[in-house]
């Protein structure tokens, strides 16, 4: 089967009060754990116990969590990820809160992702018996769920290989600089139907770009813009649409110089999604369909 | 208020009470090369020549290094003046002015500084007390 989804983005906060405060009151995430010192966020649409982990100290990636469909998956990537020549590890139920028994695997470009399987239930905050539309005490940007993530690698081909021949995703579109002689600079992929779940492009091994929220519409977009704007969060780009995806965005900085987006739109995939090419020379256009140009933040900043 | 000057292009501006040095530049209508403005990218860095720079927020070590500290180089986007400061950029850092309506007003708060503290104790004393 499949890799489920990201399931959990735990990175590093320089202050946690700050960050707790971005993540609650300006993103509308709620807190539903603090243990040894880690602030364990979950969004109003997710079912899972958590999406987001917050640790003091520092600033970047700690790992990514990819939610895998059974047990017997797990045997069968720890596999396939030795085999490729990666570091594996087991991981043992509750050294993840609240989650079970996984498998940490570091990537070739030095980032590390936690597989796994069972995670304790939180249930939707809007419930799964008639549900409202959405909750009415949501806060702030209110994002819905957790949606993907976009690291790092100064061998965006090698991770590329890792997540299609160890995780069975798909490379949905992809960034070269010459479709004659391909060099990779960038790769989208996908494990369901969506645009991507993750995403890798040229830059500094073992970093983090962003990581994004999803929102409903080109709307909630504008109104997270607004809420971004009263709370003087730095933004990087946007509100603005991608070429890659077709995403509608807005991307913008954590307390911590930490990169988040809010994302909705794009198009659905599957198994037999034909993958799109964008060349080096329009890669402005790839990232930014409306301006296409990229400012040097957007290429420079990493955490 | 404390007076920053910025090298080489020296350029005279005034910092006012709890202000990072990158937020004086921003609202006095210059631009230069930075990133996430939160401390956590290091790409606004610049060396402190003479002054004294403190930190409210929490910076990390690694965006931040103590040898980097100890050298003079400031984070920007963090680093707040306890005193005048004199701040050297690099050529990389591109510092350039975009709103000069801004800085016309940045000038004029400068020099009506300059006045008050150097002609006029009077005016000086009255505004601080009004």
């Amino acid at each position: 089967m499949p890799v489920n989804r990201l399931g959990f983005v735990h990175i590093r906060v320089t202050d946690m009060p700050e960050a707790v405060n971005h993540y609650t009151n300006t993103l509308g995430q709620k807190v539903v754990a603090e243990v040894d010192g880690k602030v364990y966020l979950k969004s109003w649409d997710e079912w899972d116990h958590h999406s987001v982990v917050l640790e003091e100290g520092g600033v970047g990636l700690v790992k990514l969590g990819y939610k895998v469909s059974s047990d017997d998956d797990l045997g069968e990537y720890e596999d396939r990820a030795r085999v490729f020549g990666c570091t594996v590890e087991r991981v043992s139920k509750g050294d993840n809160l609240a989650i079970g028994d996984g498998v940490s695997i570091i990537l070739p470009s030095g980032q590390r992702v936690d597989l796994y399987h069972d995670v304790e239930y939180g249930g939707m905050q809007t419930g799964t018996l008639n549900p409202d539309a959405w909750p009415r005490d949501a806060v702030g940007a209110a994002v819905h769920h957790l949606d993907h993530a976009l690291i790092a690698a100064e061998d965006p081909a090698m991770v590329e290989r890792f997540f299609g021949e160890v995780l069975d995703f798909r490379v949905s579109e992809r960034v070269v600089t010459d479709p004659a002689d391909p060099d990779l600079i960038g790769t989208w992929m996908f494990c369901g139907q969506k645009s991507h779940d993750i995403a890798v492009i040229k830059g500094p091994d073992n970093k983090i770009h962003h990581f994004a929220y999803w929102l409903e519409d080109w709307n909630e977009i504008l109104r997270a813009g607004d809420i971004l704007g009263m709370d003087d969060v730095p933004i990087d780009v946007g509100p603005t649409r991608h070429g890659v995806s077709r995403g509608k965005t807005i991307y913008f900085f954590d307390p911590s110089g930490n990169r988040n987006e809010v994302f909705t739109g794009g198009y659905m995939t599957g198994p037999d999604f034909p993958t799109i090419t964008w060349t080096a020379d329009q890669l402005g256009k790839a990232i930014f369909s409306i301006t296409r140009e990229l400012n040097e933040r957007f290429t420079s900043v990493f955490t | 208020m404390v007076t920053l000057r910025l090298l080489p292009a020296d350029i005279d501006l005034v910092g006012h009470e709890g202000e990072a040095i990158l937020t004086t530049i921003v609202r006095d209508g210059f631009k230069y090369r930075i990133g996430c403005r939160r401390g956590g990218c290091g790409i606004c860095k610049a060396d402190i020549l003479s002054g004294e720079v403190s930190y409210p927020t929490t910076v990390a070590d690694s965006i931040l290094t103590p040898a980097e500290r100890d050298a003079g180089v400031a984070l920007t986007c963090r680093a707040v003046p306890s005193t005048d400061v004199v701040v050297r950029f690099s050529e990389e850092s591109k510092l350039r002015l975009v709103v000069p309506l801004a800085f016309g007003i940045a000038v004029a708060e400068l020099t009506g500084k300059t006045r008050a503290r150097t002609q006029n104790p009077d005016r000086e004393r009255e505004r601080h007390a009004g």
